[in-house]
């Protein structure tokens, strides 16, 4: 008995006594860590730039193809909306979460993100200056998923008859946009993946946006299909693809497309002939990829 | 009594007695070897790394070792910090902060963060110090490098003297105290060393974030030249602190002629309107009932990590293994272990999340502060990390000014009306 209570005392102390158990991290190798440093503080020997990508060609191509579905559609899953219930879910309209767009008939898949990595060369020097237009109708975003190019205007729009606010994560942009009225921004810098947008006075709204310097990004359309223009011809160029609904890391979407060596960090590579239109066809998305 | 002792013991059975006495000095011994050893002898004190954000990137322990080598490279350690010269740190600055609590030769107080700052917002500043679980709100985790109340625009660093009023004047609503009676180099110490942690945990991020964009040849391992660590990743941060003295809000001084009564009535309707619009979170009675199920972006971080792994787990549930080829089985077997693992990470390093309230405006307690140009701040940039937006662009200056005169008067209001209003409230949600 006494042995027994001594025992839970021993335990209770070990458990307990230094706080919450966590998980162990490898420490830094102090004698690489000295030997970084070394290199740090010396000055800077030039020449040793990442990699640019070296112009192999000439002249502009496309790419091309359509996502599709492959297995059993979920079912939109309901949004909870506590709030402004007249306008939001107006004649008793229910909210849904429209990450997940299926066309029922072809089986398209909308929202799939496809963008070069990196390319050598950009057709148009500067980004088309007319705005891309962001709006909001209903407590919904009307683009799930928005792609622009860096310095293009984003006009986003409120054609509520209430208030909403436009928080875009990893930007600078979190304002309040008034009844009908509509407020341009301005991307500055680039995204790696693309950032979710919300109103924080609707939590339930979430859309996507993603900003990329040379423009050569482009979204699955309803029926499932893409295309990017202009792309530098005649060199191998990365491609990334990203799906709002992905269970992978970061969302991408890692196919099993062996020809474009499509891997499971969602990128594939193609070359691209001079004024050809490289066609990926058909490229099927597993349901299992997206949780369903 | 020692002889009433001897006799009480000598009655004692002795064939029982020495057993259990062995039995219970040995568990004793066990006892007293973990109070002791347990929780000491110190360990030199280390950085932890941020393994919410090792999880989420689902780095490889490799990969932690390696962020872990090269964030030490490039910041030291808690007892040794180093600052770089493209930081902009002082490091004697950071010497008075960091280390042990101790004092110098001429007798000055060193080792200050530990001594004021750590057991709430933790040796690596990431807000999980001993006591952060028991406040509300939780301590700032300066390792995003978030910082809410400041002059500057909303994306921007805080600015020296931002912090710095901070530390002198505390934030009232909240566990964080004034260190008023510190003096200004000490306080100039901290907040430098805050900036340290600060730059050193966005660096550690942006690091793990790397892994995911190298190219396949790289084979995983993040470049180790100057090039990369400090020309693209350290740079970056460090530029952020370097021009926040140039980022301050333009504030329009409140015209001095104005009619405050017929100010306040414009900010009440620009409160309750639709341009403003700050009635749908602080509530028509402006007690901040307007919104209660939203999160911050620190707690919605962790908020949303936690779904990825409950929509991965539920997934792998369902997930057969029956007619899995040998790869796709080593690949089910690593998103099984990388769900434990995140679990015990968010267990360990991260605290429940909590929702964010909208600010009471009828309390009179400013968390940035209650002059009218604080107020002012926070309307036209927003709250960075909060869910508060932006005004400017949208309202200008002089509308602002009305708004922060109408809630400097809320505190004052006559509130016969707040039980009506508050009624309202209700049929509105």
């Amino acid at each position: 008995m006494r042995l027994a209570a001594s025992s839970v005392a021993f335990v209770a102390v070990a458990s307990v006594g230094c706080g919450k158990p966590r998980v162990a991290t490898p420490g830094p190798d102090r004698q690489a860590s000295t030997a970084i440093r070394d290199k740090l503080v010396t000055a800077s020997t030039g020449g040793g730039e990442a990699a640019a990508v070296v112009s192999t060609g000439s002249g502009w191509g496309a790419l091309k193809g359509r996502f599709v579905f492959v297995g059993a559609v979920p079912a939109d899953r309901p949004l909870v909306v506590d709030k402004d219930t007249e306008v939001c879910t107006k004649g008793g309209k229910k909210l849904l979460d429209r990450s997940l767009r299926v066309d029922p008939s072809t089986k398209g898949l909308a929202d799939v993100v496809v963008f070069a990595r990196k390319t050598s060369r950009v057709k148009d020097a500067s980004p088309p200056s007319e705005p891309v237009v962001f709006d909001q109708k209903e407590c919904e975003f009307l683009s799930q998923v928005l792609a622009a190019r860096v310095g293009r205007p984003i006009a986003v729009k409120n054609s509520d008859p209430i208030g909403h606010n436009t928080n875009i994560a990893g930007t600078a942009f979190n304002q309040i946009i008034e009844v009908g009225k509509t407020v341009s921004y301005v991307p500055t810098g680039e995204m790696g993946m693309p950032q979710s947008v919300t109103c924080n006075i609707h939590p339930w709204m979430k859309a996507y946006m993603i900003f990329r310097k040379d423009g050569y990004v482009a979204v699955s359309g309803g029926d499932g299909s893409f295309t990017i223009p202009d792309l530098p011809a005649g060199e191998t160029i990365e491609f990334q693809a990203w799906h709002p609904r992905s269970m992978a890391a970061n969302q991408v979407l890692g196919l099993d497309v062996p020809s474009v060596k499509w891997n499971a960090k969602g990128r594939f590579q193609v070359k691209i002939d001079p004024d050809g239109t490289m066609d990926l066809g058909t490229i099927e998305v597993p349901a299992a990829l997206l949780g369903g | 009594m020692t002889k009433a002792m001897s006799k009480h013991t000598s009655t004692q059975p002795v064939s029982v007695r020495p057993v259990l006495s062995l039995h219970v000095a040995a568990s004793l011994g066990l006892l007293v070897t973990v109070l002791a050893v347990g929780c000491g002898p110190t360990p030199a004190a280390s950085f932890r790394t941020n393994m919410v954000m090792a999880a989420k990137q689902r780095l490889t322990t490799d990969q932690e070792r390696q962020v872990a080598t090269i964030v030490e490279a490039m910041f030291g350690t808690p007892d040794e910090p180093v600052a770089l010269p493209e930081t902009g740190l002082d490091e004697a600055k950071l010497l008075l902060a960091a280390g042990p609590v101790r004092s110098d030769i001429v007798g000055r107080k060193n080792g200050l963060y530990r001594e004021h700052c750590v057991h709430c917002h933790g040796i690596t500043g990431d807000g999980l110090g001993p006591t952060a679980a028991f406040l509300n709100p939780y301590p700032r985790d300066y390792r995003p490098g978030v910082f809410k109340f400041k002059s500057t625009e909303r994306a921007d660093k805080p600015t020296h003297a931002d912090l710095k009023r901070i530390l002198h004047n505390g934030i009232v609503g909240t566990s964080m105290p004034s260190f008023a009676l510190l003096g200004d180099a000490q306080v100039d110490a901290l907040v430098e060393y805050v900036k340290y942690l600060s730059m050193r945990g966005e660096t550690e991020i942006k690091l793990m974030q790397a892994y995911f964009e190298l190219d396949d040849d790289a084979q995983g391992k993040l470049p180790e030249t100057r090039e990369f660590l400090v020309d693209e990743v350290l740079a970056g941060v460090a530029e952020k602190w370097k021009s926040a003295a140039d980022a301050a809000i333009p504030v329009p001084e409140m015209p001095a002629d104005i009619d405050l009564a017929a100010s306040i009535a414009k900010g009440k309707e620009l409160f309750h309107g639709d341009k403003a619009n700050c009635v749908k979170c602080h509530g028509v009675t402006a007690l901040g009932d307007g919104q209660a199920n939203d999160y911050d972006d620190w707690n919605k971080a962790i908020v949303d990590f936690g779904r990825e792994i409950a929509g991965s787990r539920e997934q792998a549930a369902k997930t057969s293994t029956a007619e899995m080829s040998p790869d796709e089985l080593a690949e089910h077997k690593a998103t099984l272990a990388w769900l434990e693992k995140s679990r015990q990470v968010l267990d360990g390093d991260s605290l429940r999340p909590r929702t964010i309230p909208p600010r009471n405006l009828r309390q009179a307690v400013y968390r940035g502060g209650r002059r009218p140009l604080d107020l002012y701040y926070r309307i036209h940039a927003g709250i960075h990390g909060a869910p508060m937006p932006a005004a400017k662009g949208t309202i200008p200056p002089e509308e602002i000014w009305h708004i922060v005169n109408y809630i400097r008067s809320l505190p004052y209001e006559f509130d016969g009306e707040l039980g009506a209003d508050r009624s309202m409230v209700a049929s509105g949600r």
